[in-house]
């Protein structure tokens, strides 16, 4: 293997470029090693900015093929783009039972997905909706802030004793930096929150551990180890990129999309013969 | 010590400007150095808790006296403690009806106990009477539909107040005003930006700094548009493009609202804001608002994914509906 590689090589000299490569080649995962990210004045990796992703993987993180939507007069505008798996060898490895639960989650999708009421998404699935969201960083913390549902979370860094008193709706972050990586470990999840739009789910025994790596100056690799005992036969990865919103002037907007959802969760409880 | 004396300096400022100087206090406390980011702009970062007992309206018997002597605030704080106390029940000598509004225990209360240190009557600070400014006749008879809406049995969701709605806290505005709980504010900087993060409803101000111009007049927002700036040491965040589905105290969607974040102390800054919104009040008026820091984090506050409250509300008045029992209305903070 080894005679076969430096034979392909050929004609590089450079040690650490060979290294890279095989690295590159073997590893699968390390477009990353050879830029040098921009430092922020604390000396950290800069991640700072607006960011979004592409592609439809806040509809089913797994591979899926187009399909209709769910109503029927927002015709081809409403309707589902296909998209490749985020999820790495393309299947989320379920245990027989779970797999049972998210068909049937998928079934009924629109009535039990979470982010149709417009309840926060949580971790990772907020990365992925179709909404930029925003990296501000500082020493002890970072925020990420999302555009939709105003959802936020604190990255608290290098605190992993830092424990938190509940589970919330985006979980309890606690960071540290890897090299160029910027690596998140995701805890207290709330039981309630799905990965996308296709039935896709975890329990509150969910972990999540992110890594954020800058791969250019407007690229960001992003993946995630996702682990819960009681769902998965063993933990699974994604990964995505990152892309930095180049617009002039960009900024995130005001998405509190609860006034857009009233009407279909109290529309029933309004007085009937009001104006 | 330096930092007591230093406060004690900027509340006798304060106090002078009370008296009726045109300067309020960002103009004190140049005399103390903030430390500086790395990147050389005053270091604001980190969470700020604006509780306090102190009224954002003066009591009117107050009159035009700004501060209090030590023993008139000792007293004033006991009828402020006195006033918000949710225990006191019907055999304490309170109405029934205002023992039912009491609503939960004072546990769940956290106003905080101590009036601002510079034993102010209210947290306005102008007009000298700390008041907010009479109404213009187009803003009273908005802030009306409103007050009406909420005494009523719902109709539905928008009867209720964004903070009800789960939409912006109750303490949210913007500005920011103490209220019941979670008086946290999480400040972050990065070079180009400033954001907001309050701890009520999780809404993050995201604020550029680098002199863009506001979104332009038909893009409105709930909590409008920020933009900011530094003054010497201050920063100053200008918010417009509010919309006409909020009001703040009555005002409008034209409110201009400019806030200044001055760190005074190693724990301590001012918060002070001014609306001038000629079409809803008929005069600016500015409010001034203590924030001590505190090293507690701040905690999600999913307020929409939890709000059982809109469901039994609108049942509630249904339900009253088909039993053709009179509604008795709602209470208004």
């Amino acid at each position: 293997m080894r005679h076969c590689l430096n034979s392909a090589l050929g004609a590089v000299r450079t040690r650490s470029l060979a290294v890279a490569l095989v690295l590159a080649l073997t590893a699968g995962a390390s477009w990353a090693q050879e830029y040098e990210a921009a430092l922020t004045p604390d000396g950290n990796p800069n991640l700072n900015g607006i960011w979004q992703a592409l592609g439809t993987a806040h509809w089913n993180i797994e591979g899926h093929s187009a399909e209709s939507g769910p109503v029927v007069e927002m015709g081809a505008l409403g309707a589902i783009p296909g998209g490749l798996a985020i999820v790495e060898g393309g299947k989320i490895p379920y245990r027989d039972e779970a797999l049972a639960k998210r068909d049937a989650n998928r079934q009924d999708w629109l009535a039990l997905d979470p982010v149709v009421k417009c309840y926060m998404p949580g971790v990772p699935r907020a990365t992925y909706m179709p909404f930029p969201f925003q990296i501000v960083q500082t020493p002890e913390h970072i925020l990420i802030a999302y555009e939709f549902a105003s959802a936020s979370r604190v990255i608290y860094m290098n605190r992993p004793d830092f424990e938190h008193p509940g589970d919330a709706w985006m979980g309890h972050s606690r960071g540290r930096w890897d090299g160029q990586t910027l690596v998140v470990e995701v805890t207290n999840h709330v039981p309630n929150t799905w990965f996308d739009s296709a039935g896709n789910f975890h329990t509150d025994a969910l972990r999540v551990v992110e890594r954020y790596t800058p791969t250019g100056p407007n690229h960001i690799l992003y993946e995630a180890e996702i682990e819960d005992e009681n769902v998965y036969t063993r933990p699974w990865k994604i990964k995505l990129p990152l892309y930095r919103r180049m617009d002039e002037n960009m900024q995130l907007l005001e998405f509190k999309c609860v006034e857009f959802v009233e009407e279909m969760m109290y529309g029933h409880l309004r007085k009937k013969d009001s104006e | 010590m330096t930092v007591r004396v230093l406060v004690a300096a900027c509340a006798a400022l304060l106090a002078a400007s009370l008296a009726g100087a045109e300067k309020s206090p960002p103009a004190g406390i140049q005399e103390w150095r903030p430390p500086m980011t790395a990147w050389g702009v005053p270091d604001l970062r980190g969470v700020w808790d604006f509780r306090t007992i102190t009224p954002l309206e003066r009591p009117v018997r107050f009159g035009e006296t700004g501060a209090l002597t030590e023993e008139q605030a000792s007293e004033f704080r006991e009828q402020e403690l006195s006033r918000r106390n949710k225990d006191r029940r019907a055999s304490d000598g309170i109405s029934a009806e205002q023992d039912v509004r009491n609503a939960y225990n004072q546990f769940w209360w956290d106003y905080g106990s101590e009036l601002t240190e510079d034993r102010r009557t209210s947290l306005i600070v102008e007009p000298p009477d700390g008041r907010i400014p009479a109404l213009t006749p187009a803003a009273r008879k908005r802030y009306g539909t409103i007050r009406d809406a909420r005494a009523r049995a719902p109709h539905g969701p928008e009867d209720r107040g964004v903070a009800e709605r789960c939409i912006l806290g109750f303490n949210a505005g913007p500005p920011y005003t103490p209220s019941a709980y979670n008086n946290n504010v999480h400040i972050f900087q990065t070079p180009g930006y400033a954001v907001l993060l309050i701890e009520m409803v999780n809404d993050a101000r995201i604020v550029p700094l680098d002199g863009r111009p506001h979104l332009p007049d038909n893009m409105r927002q709930w909590r409008g548009d920020a933009r900011g700036r530094w003054e010497g040491n201050t920063l100053v965040v200008e918010s417009r493009n509010f919309t006409a589905k909020t009001s703040y105290r009555g005002s409008g969607k034209n409110m201009v609202l400019t806030e200044r974040f001055t760190r005074v102390g190693p724990e301590r800054l001012v918060y002070e804001y001014t609306i001038n919104d000629p079409e809803s009040f008929a005069k600016p008026w500015k409010a001034q608002i203590p924030m001590k820091r505190t090293d507690q984090p701040m905690f999600e506050y999913a307020c929409h994914e939890g709000n059982y409250s809109m469901f039994t509300m609108l049942e509630g008045a249904r339900s009253a509906e088909r039993a053709g029992e009179p509604h008795t209305g709602s209470n208004l903070p």
